[in-house]
């Protein structure tokens, strides 16, 4: 035990202390919250300036109405966001407009242009037309503002009453409850639902590969520097497994922890739903237990291969059968009891992010709860057992990699 | 003492270690010797535990080994190997606790071997800023701060200038007088002839011969004396004594039949010729050494 946590300590201090160690801590959620950020930031730009947008109108019927709506958007100074100048003029067709009009843009007298055009029947239909794309934003406000003027005005016409006009127009939203045993309501969003079982999974995997990959990278390193021959003459197989285990694991948590930390700090709890943290000490178990199954795994492999890119190959992998629930999460999230859902609740390696999204979906049955945990427990325990039987010789074979009937004699052997 | 009886290690496909037997005492260098794949590295590796004989015993003051016998032995592998990104005291102090050392009488050993040595000014340098002399003294002082009772060098020279060799051959030999078991593997013959008392040749995973360097010199270095002279020493060809004569000027290698002493030989022919010089010759063991794994 002495040993086992001397072992334990060393890969956790003298991993902790590595410059990569320290970069990907930094880095990393800096990307992450970089790439969530930067595009809010950058559209959130746009609201600086007022745009000056044409409007082509051979009718004449929007552009008042539409100038009045949009002038209720301002920007930080108080300025309209958008000032509308009307490029139609009495008597010309529509197609000398739009050469006139394309003109001006490229003239950079206006942003760009809304033309307007009418079909033969009541259809109309509206291009914007500009030399670069306009924002998301603009676009989505000048649609919805011409299709309300355009209902006001169709229901204004059949003499429906403006106030009745507005109601008709509120629309109704449906709202999702989640009964629970508990009595309490609970508002089941899909996404929320989702997105938080979706964390836990892809946390999950991201410590498994990263810490996975570390201690396959020293397996091999300590393998081809022969290290690994006074390791084994100071302490068992065992020793040295379970405690790079253990120091590894408390590597990939210390990660993420401070990540957590960086991230909460940066962009505030108000982001992550309450809901997020339901059921947080079931899925705490499932997770370390799933990430304790998996580092074992990654031992087994890191004693039978001998470079860095075999290694990658391998663990990237079996991380892959870890995402998989992802796939059929829509189905297991609309209805939690199919056939599917529950045999995956039963493969071990798909057991812990099969039971994180369940946990998130529905109460979990007690009697599931105990059989999965029992699975992949045993699951563990076996796997050490194999895994320090092939690391015991495969340790020492260096060259080719063993083929399947090796392995399965090594494990038989005493 | 360490006792290895009867051990056989196969592997898939060839037998490395065929039934070999041997015993080193207390305050022996037991000279492992042989050519590359002979067999030496698995024998070693069964006696440190690291991988199971298919059949024989190892035996450690009697007892077969167990798990806290790992604390009582040290090994200095032959490919040379240590954690180089970490410092120095630490990795030194990691192998010293690994061995049941606390953490504190393991830096206190490490400093005082530092200093032995003379790289304490490295105590807190990084491995790999050391030259590969110094790396080595690292490794070398891993294999013996816990003050192992068995000692096992695979080729301890190798990569050392004389003057480094000169002060670990010192520290082995320190080791002798302390009564610690040595076990030294190694194909440099000239380091084997200087250190070992015992020894044992193995080619091919089989004994080829084994017990005391001096005895087994005699036995297989045959019975060789050199003369120098002034006059003619045609005469000795037709002695019964001698199986062959070759002579140079002035300078002459007889072989002897094997009952004949030299000094009875000397005797004998001291008064026929002026001889200015006679002398025994030693066979190297580097010599018996070719001889035997050719005959083999």
């Amino acid at each position: 035990m002495k040993k086992i946590l001397t072992i334990a300590k060393w890969e956790y201090l003298e991993k902790l202390k590595t410059k990569a160690f320290i970069i990907s801590l930094i880095i990393t959620p800096l990307i992450i919250i970089g790439f969530s950020i930067l595009p809010t930031l950058l559209s959130n730009k746009e609201e600086l300036r007022t745009k000056a947008i044409g409007v082509v109108d051979p009718s004449g019927e929007y552009f008042n109405q539409l100038n009045s709506e949009l002038r209720k958007y301002t920007i930080d100074n108080g300025q309209p966001n958008y000032i509308l100048l009307n490029l139609t003029t009495e008597g010309k067709t529509t197609d000398e407009l739009k050469t006139e009009a394309d003109k001006k843009v490229l003239e950079n007298k206006v942003e760009g242009y809304l033309l307007i055009k009418y079909g033969n029947t009541d259809s109309m239909s509206i291009e914007y037309r500009s030399e670069n794309f306009g924002s998301f934003r603009d676009l989505g406000r000048f649609e919805e503002k011409i299709n309300k003027i355009r209902i006001d005005n169709e229901l204004l016409k059949k003499g429906i009453d403006p106030e009745v006009a507005s109601v008709i127009q509120n629309n109704v939203e449906l709202q999702q409850i989640k009964i629970e045993k508990s009595g309490k309501e609970g508002k089941q969003d899909f996404l929320v639902v989702f997105f938080s079982a979706f964390i836990f999974i892809l946390l999950l995997m991201m410590m498994v590969i990263y810490s996975g990959q570390l201690l396959v990278r020293s397996l091999i390193e300590e393998k081809s520097n022969r290290l690994i021959e006074i390791l084994i003459s100071s302490c068992t197989p065992e020793e040295l497994l379970t405690g790079k285990i253990l120091g590894l694991s408390a590597l990939g948590l210390t990660q993420i922890i401070i990540w957590s930390f960086i991230g909460i700090s940066l962009v505030g709890g108000a982001l992550v739903p309450p809901e997020a943290f339901e059921n947080i000490l079931p899925m705490l178990v499932y997770f370390i237990l799933g990430f304790l199954f998996y580092t074992t795994i990654f031992v087994g492999i890191g004693s039978i291969v001998n470079t860095e890119q075999e290694a990658q190959q391998m663990t990237t992998y079996i991380s892959l059968i870890l995402v998989m629930p992802i796939v059929i999460a829509v189905s297991a999230i609309q209805n939690p009891d199919t056939m599917i859902v529950k045999v995956f609740s039963y493969i071990p390696l798909t057991i812990p992010s099969i039971m994180l999204l369940r946990f998130k979906v529905a109460p979990v049955p007690v009697s599931d709860i105990i059989i999965t945990l029992a699975i992949l427990i045993l699951s563990i325990l076996i796997t050490l057992k194999i895994a320090a039987k092939i690391f015991r010789i495969g340790i020492l074979s260096y060259g080719k990699r063993p083929t399947i009937n090796e392995l399965i004699r090594w494990t038989k052997e005493k | 003492m360490i006792e290895v009886q009867n051990l056989v290690k196969e592997f898939q496909h060839t037998v490395a270690v065929n039934d070999i037997s041997f015993s080193v005492k207390s305050g022996t260098i037991f000279g492992l010797l042989g050519p590359n794949g002979a067999g030496k590295t698995t024998t070693i590796r069964t006696v440190l535990n690291i991988i199971k004989p298919t059949s024989g015993k190892v035996l450690f003051n009697g007892e077969p080994i167990k798990k806290n016998f790992l604390n009582q032995i040290g090994y200095l592998p032959e490919e040379r190997g240590l954690y180089k990104k970490s410092k120095v005291i630490d990795v030194i102090a990691y192998f010293a606790q690994l061995k049941n050392m606390s953490r504190s009488q393991a830096i206190s050993e490490a400093d005082t071997w530092l200093n032995k040595l003379n790289i304490k000014q490295y105590r807190n340098n990084k491995l790999e800023e050391l030259s590969k002399g110094n790396q080595q003294k690292i490794q070398f002082i891993t294999a013996v701060i816990h003050n192992p009772d068995l000692m096992i060098f695979d080729e301890p020279f190798a990569g050392f200038d004389p003057i480094n060799q000169q002060e670990i051959r010192e520290l082995i030999f320190s080791f002798i007088s302390a009564g610690k078991i040595i076990i030294l593997s190694t194909h440099q013959m000239e380091t084997a002839e200087k250190l070992c008392s015992e020894i044992f040749l193995i080619n091919k995973g089989k004994e080829v011969t084994s017990g005391n360097l001096a005895r087994i010199k005699r036995d297989f270095g045959g019975n060789h004396v050199e003369i120098k002279y002034n006059g003619n020493v045609s005469f000795l060809s037709s002695m019964d004594e001698v199986v062959k004569l070759d002579t140079y000027n002035n300078y002459a290698e007889i072989e002897l039949k094997d009952i004949v002493e030299p000094s009875v030989f000397l005797k004998k022919i001291i008064d026929k010729i002026e001889l200015t010089h006679f002398s025994v010759i030693e066979p190297t063991l580097n010599s018996i050494f070719i001889n035997l794994i050719e005959q083999n």
